[in-house]
């Protein structure tokens, strides 16, 4: 609750917890005063990089890095590739966090190291060590191609780097999601007639949604910006991060920096959408 | 009719109790906190394995550890369980609530009819974050209601509400427990409550049931000294049978029960008990005296305040129930050649 815990709310519609009513509140103090300035100055700092690059952004810049031939192939790319790397994650690592969060796997630390181990890795070496694992001459390459399919310098090479530099911060923030969900409330749901799979689509699926959402938009932004890895097993086809930096190379900052608004502009609805949803849902829930 | 007869290993002890309720009957389940009581629940709900044991509930076997064996899983059983946490379901509203179970008709009569008889008619479409205490107990025990449970197991469900709360939740679940005939288990560990609500009482004390019968009959003849310790006798005082010819009594003691003990000698109605007065507080309307009666310390609430705070002061203890040395309960002390035991002097 925005307020103290022994302040009633009024009867009828409430003000929203953003109305000037309630600023005029929290500021009323001195300390109240400094913390929202100190509050402002970080923000601030933190939005720094989004700042400068909107500053240094002319209309003509933009619309001549955009409009030439082929420019916004990219950004298909990147939008493909994210969204099936979203919808691998979905399918594989819901369950992971599920049995991760209820604890019913056997030797709980072990399997949780591992997630941790696989965030540690830096996207380069995760990019280096996919060579050697999913390569052509690898056991795993060589399945792929059985199949006249390859894992590098494809689409499936891009999708293979991208779930792995944004498996780990789904599943953990998943885990954290499904972990918040009271498990008498899934046993009471049983008691009152409901199958497991009832329970879970029922009570716990719903429960854990908010926060399943914030770590699939966390998720789709690590896809999204997915470099490291990406750029030693996958630099063809172009995603977005890769043509930023080519673009870079090849014609300087100037010209890169409207790709980068395309990257902030694209990648960020989702994550502002699942956050708004999940704070509404909550509110929801608190009546 | 629900039969339990079940063992459970725990950390600390192996849980071995039987119990058989009757539809209609209200059974109180009463004894410490850990003593298993809960345990006993969860058996019966199909949440915990017993490791030996069987389950019958309106004649569908639910467990059975022998063969044929079975373990019917808990979404089948059709067993009600309220617990002190009332479970509702946070993102659903107080009508999707009521209307959970499967076997529920969320617009149905038999809905809009309880949320009126539980005064839940004008909640049905709030969410669950702005119901009081009182009315989300009553959300959870409409709720089980429409699922049509077969049996009402009910976990501490009033710890944390207010005296009259209890009340009219108690008065609320007799009444339904009674018009259903459905066989219910109240664990309680405030004995008022367990009153309050049952028709029976078993005591249970670190996994064993130590006795179970009419709560007026556990409570002034409790089968041993360890019942009498719980259902509240504080004091033990070392009597002897009159004209016994052992000076030491025969190692007998009396239960006081500090509510049960009435000022000046009355030796037609109990023990007679003289002691010195060693300590006093006013207790809502009594006094509490503590008397120091040879080694032992018993408290005794009185209407008024004894005359002087130190000395000596007569008390009689109603028709208390004696214990031998082994700890059970002497029969009828008082019916014994027509005479109370009497204190043993120090």
């Amino acid at each position: 609750m925005s307020g103290g815990a022994d302040r009633e709310d009024p009867p009828g519609p409430r003000s929203p917890p953003g109305g000037a009513a309630g600023a005029a509140r929290r500021i009323r103090s001195v300390s109240g005063l400094a913390s929202v300035i100190g509050a402002g100055v970080i923000w601030i700092a933190l939005l720094g990089p989004v700042i400068t690059l909107l500053a240094h952004l002319s209309a003509h810049e933009i619309a001549s890095s955009l409009t030439a031939p082929g420019a916004l192939d990219p950004l298909v790319t990147s939008l493909e590739s994210g969204g099936v790397t979203v919808g691998v994650l979905l399918l594989v690592a819901t369950p992971l966090a599920w049995m991760l969060a209820r604890g019913t796997l056997p030797f709980p630390r072990v399997w949780e190291t591992g997630v941790l181990c696989s965030l540690l890795l830096p996207p380069l070496v995760i990019g280096l060590v996919l060579v050697f694992m999913v390569g052509p001459f690898s056991p795993i390459g060589e399945v792929i191609g059985r199949v006249h399919l390859s894992a590098t310098n494809t689409f499936l090479a891009l999708v293979i780097a991208e779930v792995y530099e944004s498996a780990p911060y789904y599943v953990l923030g998943a885990q954290a999601a499904f972990a918040a969900v009271d498990p008498r409330l899934e046993q009471q749901a049983g008691l009152l007639g409901d199958r497991p799979r009832r329970v879970f689509r029922r009570v716990t699926l719903p429960l854990a949604a908010p926060g399943l959402a914030m770590a699939l938009a966390v998720s789709w932004a690590r896809a999204m910006g997915a470099f490291g890895a990406v750029i030693i097993i996958a630099y063809h086809p172009f995603g977005l991060p890769l043509q930023i930096y080519t673009t870079l190379q090849e014609t300087g900052l100037a010209s890169a920096l409207p790709f980068a608004l395309v990257l902030l502009v694209v990648a960020l609805p989702l994550p502002l959408a699942a956050y708004t949803w999940s704070a509404r849902a909550r509110g929801r829930r608190r009546g | 009719m629900l039969e339990a007869d079940v063992e459970v290993d725990r950390r600390e002890f192996t849980l071995r109790a039987a119990i058989r309720v009757a539809p209609g009957e209200r059974l109180a389940l009463f004894g410490p906190s850990g003593a298993g009581k809960t345990t006993l629940l969860e058996v019966i709900a199909g949440l915990v394995p017993p490791r030996r044991g069987r389950v019958v509930l309106a004649g569908r076997v639910l467990t059975s550890t022998d063969p044929p064996r079975r373990a019917v899983p808990s979404w089948q059983r059709r067993v009600g369980l309220l617990r002190q946490d009332p479970g509702i379901f946070p993102h659903l509203s107080v009508r999707a609530n009521l209307a959970y179970a499967p076997a529920a008709d969320p617009g149905g009569a038999e809905l809009a009819e309880l949320a009126g008889q539980f005064g839940l008619s004008g909640l049905l479409a709030a969410m669950p974050a702005r119901l009081s205490g009182g009315q989300a107990h009553r959300v959870a025990l409409g709720r089980l209601l429409l699922a049509r449970c077969d049996a009402l197991l009910l976990d501490e469900p009033y710890t944390g509400l207010d005296a009259s709360l209890r009340r009219s939740l108690t008065g609320l679940v007799s009444g339904l427990v009674t018009d259903r005939q459905i066989p219910s288990v109240l664990v309680a560990h405030e004995l008022a409550d367990a009153q309050a609500f049952a028709d029976r009482l078993a005591v249970i004390d670190q996994g064993v049931l130590l006795q179970d019968g009419p709560p007026a009959e556990v409570v002034l003849r409790p089968a041993s000294r360890r019942v009498a310790e719980l259902v509240g006798y504080l004091g033990f005082v070392p009597v002897r049978r009159p004209g016994a010819v052992r000076p030491d009594g025969g190692d007998l003691v009396a239960g006081i029960h500090p509510e049960r003990v009435t000022a000046g000698a009355h030796p037609d109605r109990g023990v007679v008990l003289t002691g010195i007065i060693v300590g006093g507080r006013p207790s809502g309307a009594v006094w509490e005296a503590d008397l120091l009666i040879g080694t032992a310390e018993v408290t005794c609430r009185l209407p008024d305040r004894p005359a002087r705070a130190d000395g000596d002061l007569v008390v009689t203890a109603l028709d208390p129930p004696c214990f031998g040395a082994d700890g059970a309960a002497v029969p009828e002390p008082g019916r014994d050649r027509l005479a109370w035991p009497v204190q043993v002097s120090a």
